[in-house]
């Protein structure tokens, strides 16, 4: 084992001085004057000329200092010119971002490269060994081709057919630098597919991204015109150690012989990792027993090394009843011994290791078996818990009309058993109705019905989607809840549902009372927004528009009223002209007011939530927003990693990154703006530390932004960092202020 | 008294003298035309049911004629969901009133024959339907004035009074009992005559013509009595209990099965109708033959008695005279182990009924269909006669659509297809639409297996009445129970049409593999291999557009729709529960992603928040649900369980990078051509 690491080792480092460890890069920054002595060596370099550098070329040019030690094993310096400093007339041209590449032999340009093709240090030794060994590895494309190589070939060397889709990836790069050091050796061929590959007996061509083939041609005698060299594929992944295994296996006889016991054989096989089997001989039979030996070698070569043991030399001592035995690779694996009837056993007794990947797509499926929807996958751990249903009442199509008809407020819940939402919600539904059990909440009644079951009652309720929750009042059209699924919400639902809507007000300590919250304290506690319709008298057309408004708006708000000469008042004090309406946050909050002149009630709730929705600042205290931005630089930590991660894997996935990172930049961005939207309906509430530290996180994420993509891509972004944010501020005002709930930390 | 009922009648008829046009005539008051009259009366329109007797469903006054109904009336299933109860009540018809259910009538899983008319009475009365009884049409023809709201029949009864209807329905059911000619047909018995007593049969031998259900009904009831039984037809029997159609031979009437095959002297044979004879041995009296002597029973009982034989046999021994029978006018002559050698004292013939096509004239008779053996008439996929305009054909003789397939000829399959019919008159006469549901495209999993777990039309009619869901971005309309054959003229019957986003259809249908029904393997239990379950099972096809005749013609044998372009089997679950989180939701949520291009996963509140922020567009759940402020907050249990499941994005610590919302990977997996065109657009 020891013995074959040392030649991998040797092989990568041919010239072993290179094989040291070390920060230092092999890539030489050339002046002009150094370029041009250099040029006359008759050396090769590979040398980037370059100007400015944008984050593309950087990463270029850190790729191409990592290959710059590569390189150097196969005698290619790598090197740069600093055009701004440097001036080389051909290569340091007038373009700010410079492209391309160039491969020097002895003062001639040998090739260009564009900086895209050659992305990685893969594609550049790929790419460069590639052109260097350009006489020596043959491209082939069409059938005709390869068997005029073949035909050149015969008795004389060996093939190695090398197929790679695309070329500078890391197998391409294999090939090429083992067609370095073997290239003497055998004939290199290499194709990207097509009709090759069907000679090859490929099947599915599309699917073979690489592959290696071993022709046997050197064995082969001329004469055979027609025919092609037998051939090996190479059954695993195209890497510098997997072909130089495969070499090594192709080089070693078809069939050793041996007269020793097979934990004795010692081949080349065993430190290649490569199984060995062993068929056992009797003089009588030696003969067929070679072209049995052979035949099977030659169906499992590259995979099993064959030896065939003699019998009758007094060293073996093997049960007679055997005729065949194997060894796994590795240290002190044993001999096992069996009986064999056919061909097909043997290598099918091989074939199973190859069929792991059966059991992959058995793992796929797997995969497929876990729940990926968080609702329903946490609903299903639950399972095991049975929902203590005694806290509602459960409804039945015998009992759904008298059980609405009896209470002042039935709220009932729809739900299906299948419906994972529906089910994550009962947990909820269930807390409330405790929870209303524990506040001496005797009027409120809360009951489920199953239209997996009831579904008559479903149908006739015009229930359309689960779960649906609805407010039930006798003699009154049913209410539906359109809030958050959730215990703060409802509980705050049915609460304000309790209420009077509107409140008729009648003096105004009566509306002082009711704006600071003091007439329902209970309530205030949980919904400190109240609004209040100002009118200057009862027979004002607008109030029944307003009372209707209000009736729509019970649950949501507190809403009152109040129609009085009096309310000039407050007109003059808040410098609206009646009728109006107040929107108080209770008495820590402010108080706005808004003139009306809408005629219909949907028009007017519409309106009224509007404003509801700009009290954003109290909805959300204080405490909540510093939670808030607490979430948003969580996130943008979040993203900052995400952009790191995607760096690293920028040498796989080049093109794809740039959308990565500009649609990454871009939520940054957004969220950005959400954070210093939030900061400016904020400014009421805190100044100073947190305001500091929201500026100070909005510069960072520009600065991450800036240099995170091109500059080209800034460009198609909607918007300048820092800039015209209002925009943003408008468009993505409406996901902050829907946020009406608590965050994760309390 | 019947005179009076009579002068009743006259009187109707005469008072109604002047109005007998109506906008819908339904020819019959058995269980499909009064299964018509209920849509026609809860849609007020002008209908008229004519029945030429005295009450409703009098074929079943009659039939079976061993009375005992083999339609399940099964009472109790463990369940109070009334859809759901009628996938397993075979005999009710449908209506708006929960209790009006044969239930109410028999509490016998098998009910007496009596208690159907008796059931269908009820539901004349209390759905207060217009029946007119002692109505019996000799002739129909087509209107020969055209007029502008289509052509109308004219129907005409036995007094000679006319009826005029835009619309005729059909639903006279098979009343014609089916008939074999050959030679001596005329010595056969029919099943609609035979004495029911057994005693009448006692130490007879018995051959019946036919091996259907009639006739198995017939056999079972004889069988203590008969000396020996067999049943002779084409083709060999099929057990509804294999072949999952409720028209094969019913294991309720199977007794015969066993005392064949536990050697009881009873058999079944296969053979032709066509070419077989029936002769009585009495006729040669003269006749002095080694046969006698050899029979070690006396001659006397060996007279009269029937000999089957094949009418080739008849024709060249003897080519004149054919009532005289000698020994080599029998098989046995020739072919000394002849099964049926021996001979019977009756022949019965138990081969079914076909529909009476006498009384239509050339102008309004609709052709013979092409399978069933003509027996019945060839309808559209929406069962309107072929070359008969304004003419449907409802019940059982509209079977010619789903023959030996599904349940189109039986009271609880037709209940359905009257119900399908019913709407496209409204859309064709008055412009309804046929009924939708308007659906959020995140409601659209749950409402689906809302309908796989109680939906009867479908679990009746597999196969032949599909739910149809027309995708419109954002949300669908969900249609149930069109006719699957009609796909194509989907948008002129329903009066909805198709948009961009393309169709789903759901369909309960029987794995195409035939099983062996009681075997091992007969059952699929992984999900993953749904496609191969065997039972009742939905499936959903999805279609970008709808497709044409042609698709339809073509369609693979055996499936009741065209190549769709993404099909979705729901695995076959052995209590017909289709609510497994894994097996069952995931799955179908995981193919509507697929179809739709979009991620249906529901999120608590905090993912959507996070989602809305870093994403330009949040998932549907959260743009439909916490985007309106209407989004599912966790409660801490659920939101622990949650995490540990690893699927919550970004803790406060670590973000998992698998979570990206707007592409689950499965997508990528389900193939290059879908993950590339990811639509967010809704």
């Amino acid at each position: 084992m020891a013995w074959f690491i040392c030649v991998v080792i040797l092989l990568l480092c041919s010239k072993s001085e290179l094989c040291t460890t070390g920060n230092a890069s092999k890539l030489i920054e050339h002046t002009a004057a150094h370029f041009f002595e250099k040029m006359q060596s008759g050396k090769m370099y590979f040398i980037y000329f370059g100007k400015q550098v944008n984050p593309t070329i950087g990463l270029f040019i850190e790729q191409l200092e990592k290959s710059a030690d590569v390189l150097e094993d196969y005698g290619i310096s790598v090197a740069k010119v600093n055009c701004t400093n440097e001036h080389i007339a051909k290569y340091c041209t007038g373009e700010k971002l410079m492209k391309k590449v160039y491969l020097f032999r002895g003062g001639n340009v040998l090739k260009s490269f564009d900086t895209d093709t050659v992305f990685d240090v893969n594609a550049i030794v790929s790419h460069v060994l590639f052109t260097v060994l350009f006489d020596e590895v043959r491209y082939v494309h069409t059938i005709a081709e390869l068997q005029s190589v073949e035909r050149a070939a015969k008795g004389k060397a060996d093939i190695v057919l090398g197929h790679v889709q695309v070329l500078g990836l890391p197998e391409h790069r294999a090939l090429m630098e083992t067609a370095f050091v073997y290239g003497v050796k055998y004939q290199f061929v290499l194709t990207t597919g097509g009709p090759v590959l069907t000679n090859m007996g490929v099947e599915d061509i599309s699917s073979l991204t690489a592959g290696l083939w071993f022709l046997h041609c050197k064995g082969a005698s001329q004469s055979q015109h027609s025919d092609s060299c037998p051939h090996t594929a190479l059954r695993r992944a195209l890497t510098t150690l997997h072909i130089y295994t495969f070499l090594q296996l192709m080089e070693a006889p078809l069939v050793s012989e041996a007269s020793v016991e097979p934990s004795e054989v010692n081949m080349v096989h065993s430190h290649l990792q490569v199984p060995l089997l062993f068929l056992f001989s009797q003089p009588h039979t030696v003969a067929l027993d070679r072209v049995t030996a052979q035949t099977l070698a030659w169906r499992l070569r590259g995979q099993v090394g064959l030896v065939l043991i003699h019998r009758e030399s007094p060293d073996v001592k093997i049960p007679l009843e055997y005729n065949a035995a194997y060894r796994l690779p590795g240290e002190g694996s044993e001999v096992k011994y069996l009986i064999l009837n056919n061909l097909e056993e043997v290598i099918d007794l091989f074939r199973d290791e190859s069929t792991p990947e059966e059991e992959e797509d058995d793992d796929n499926w797997a995969t497929l078996d876990v729940l990926d929807d968080e609702v329903a996958e946490s609903v299903y751990r639950d399972r095991g818990q049975s929902l203590d249903m005694d806290a509602v009442t459960e409804l039945t199509a015998d009992t759904f009309h008298s059980a609405v008809a009896e209470s002042d407020y039935t709220v009932v819940l729809f739900y299906v058993k299948w419906d994972a939402v529906s089910m994550a919600f009962m947990q909820s539904y269930i807390e409330v109705s405790e929870s209303l059990e524990d506040a001496d909440v005797s009027d409120v009644e809360l009951a489920v019905l199953d239209c997996g079951e009831w579904t008559d009652v479903c149908s006739a309720q015009k229930i359309r989607s689960f779960p649906t929750v609805r407010l039930y009042r006798p003699q009154e059209p049913s209410q539906p809840y359109q809030g958050m699924l959730g215990t703060e919400s409802l509980n705050r639902f049915i609460m304000l549902s309790r209420l009077v809507s509107p409140v008729l007000l009648s003096s105004p300590d009566e509306v002082t009372s009711f704006l600071e919250g003091d007439m329902y304290q209970r309530h205030a506690a949980i919904a400190p927004v109240t609004v209040l319709g100002l009118f200057s008298s009862t027979a004002d057309a607008g109030v029944p528009v307003f009372k209707e408004a209000a009736k729509a708006l019970r649950g949501e708000t507190m809403v009152g009223l109040f129609a009085d000469r009096q309310a000039e008042i407050w007109a003059v004090e808040y410098s609206v002209t009646l009728p109006a309406i107040l929107v108080s946050r209770g008495p820590t909050g402010q108080t706005e007011a808004h003139s009306l002149n809408l005629s219909m009630p949907d028009q007017l709730v519409t309106h009224i939530q509007r404003a509801l929705l700009d009290t954003f600042a109290t909805v959300i205290d204080g405490g909540h927003s510093a939670h808030l931005m607490k979430v948003h630089m969580d996130q943008i930590q979040t993203l900052k990693t995400e952009i790191e991660s995607l760096k690293a894997h920028q040498q796989k996935e080049k093109h794809y990154l740039r959308a990565e990172i500009q649609a990454t930049a871009d939520a940054l961005v957004q969220s950005q703006a959400a954070l210093m939207e939030s900061r400016a309906v904020n400014d009421t509430v805190e100044e100073g530390e947190e305001r500091d530290g929201v500026t100070i996180h909005a510069r960072h994420t520009c600065e991450l932004w800036n240099s995170t993509s091109d500059r080209q891509t800034q460009h198609t972004l909607p918007f300048k960092c820092l800039g015209s944010l209002k925009n943003v501020l408008v468009f993505e005002r409406k996901a902050i202020f829907l946020c009406p709930f608590k965050m994760a930390s309390n | 008294s019947p005179t009076n009922k009579f002068l009743h009648c006259l009187l109707l008829v005469h008072s109604h003298n002047s109005t007998r046009h109506h906008d819908y005539c339904v020819l019959g008051a058995g269980p499909a035309g009064l299964q018509m009259g209920h849509f026609l009366s809860k849609s007020q329109r002008d209908y008229i049911i004519l029945e030429r007797n005295s009450g409703p469903g009098s074929f079943f006054n009659i039939y079976p004629r061993h009375r005992k109904l083999i339609s399940i009336n099964k009472i109790y299933t463990g369940r109070r969901n009334r859809e759901f109860n009628l996938r397993h009540d075979w005999n009710s018809l449908l209506s708006d009133r929960p209790d009006l259910l044969l239930q109410r009538v028999s509490r016998e899983l098998y009910p007496d024959a009596d208690s159907f008319p008796r059931y269908l009475s009820m539901y004349v009365k209390e759905l207060g339907l217009k029946v007119q009884y002692g109505v019996d049409i000799g002739k129909i023809r087509a209107s020969e004035t055209e007029s502008p709201r289509g052509r109308g029949y004219i129907l005409t009864d036995q007094r000679g009074l006319d009826y005029t209807c835009r619309v005729l329905l059909v639903s006279t059911g098979l009343w014609d009992p089916q008939k074999v000619q050959f030679e001596g047909s005329d010595l056969v018995e029919g099943y609609e005559s035979i004495p029911v007593d057994p005693e009448e049969y006692k130490d007879q031998a018995v051959l019946i013509l036919g091996k259907g259900n009639s006739a198995f009904e017939t056999a079972q009831s004889i069988l203590g009595r008969a000396s020996r039984i067999h049943l002779y037809s084409p083709s060999p029997v099929r057990l509804a209990w294999q072949t999952h159609y409720v028209g094969d031979l019913r294991a309720v009437n199977n007794e015969l099965l066993d005392t064949y095959q536990l050697k009881s002297l009873d058999g079944l044979v296969e053979g032709g109708l066509e070419d077989i004879a029936i002769v009585r041995n009495g006729e040669d009296e003269k006749k002095r033959s080694g046969r006698k002597k050899k029979c070690r029973s006396s001659g006397k009982e060996k007279r009269g008695k029937l000999f089957l034989t094949l009418s080739e046999l008849l024709d060249s021994s003897d080519g004149k005279n054919s009532s005289k029978v000698t020994a080599t006018n029998l098989p046995v002559y020739h072919n000394d182990n002849f099964s049926l050698r021996q001979p019977y004292d009756r022949v019965i013939r138990c081969l079914g009924f076909r529909f009476n096509f006498s009384i239509f004239d050339g102008s309004a008779r609709p052709p013979s269909s092409e399978g069933a053996r003509g027996r019945l008439p060839g309808v559209t996929a929406w069962y309107e006669g072929r070359g008969t305009p304004d003419l449907f054909v409802l019940g059982t003789a509209a079977h010619s659509r789903d023959y030996r397939s599904s349940a189109g000829g039986f009271v609880h399959g037709f209940r359905y297809t009257v119900r399908a019919v019913h709407r496209v008159l409204e859309l064709r006469y008055h412009s309804n639409s046929w009924p939708s549901i308007k659906l959020s495209i995140s409601q659209l999993q749950s409402w689906l297996l809302r309908r796989v777990n109680e939906a009867s039309g479908p679990y009746q009619m597999f196969g032949v009445l599909g739910d149809i869901i027309l995708l419109r971005g954002s949300h669908c309309e969900y249609l149930e129970e069109f006719p699957l054959q009609a796909l194509p003229q989907f948008s002129s019957l329903s009066g909805h049409q198709l948009s961009k986003h393309g169709l789903l259809v759901l369909v309960l249908q029987y794995g195409l593999n035939r099983t062996d029904s009681l075997g091992p393997g007969r059952a699929e239990s992984e999900w993953t291999r749904a496609w191969r379950s065997n039972f009742l099972h939905p499936v959903l096809y999805y279609y970008d557009k709808l497709p044409t005749e042609r698709d339809m013609r073509h369609r693979p044998v055996g499936w009741p729709l065209p190549r769709p372009k993404a099909v979705h089997h729901m695995i076959e679950d052995f209590l017909t529960e289709w609510d497994g989180p894994i097996s069952h939701s995931q799955p179908l949520r995981r193919f509507l992603e697929h179809c739709l291009h979009t991620d249906l996963r529901a999120f608590y509140a905090e993912s959507c928040f996070r989602f809305s922020l870093t994403n330009r567009k949040p998932p549907l759940f959260c743009r439909q649900g916490y985007l309106r402020k209407h989004g599912v907050v966790r409660n801490r249990q659920l939101w622990q369980h949650a995490h540990e499941a690893g699927l919550m994005p970004g803790g406060q610590d670590s973000a998992s990078p698998d979570t990206d919302p707007a592409f689950p990977d499965y997508l990528t997996r389900a193939g290059a051509s879908v993950s590339s065109a990811i639509n967010l657009d809704f």
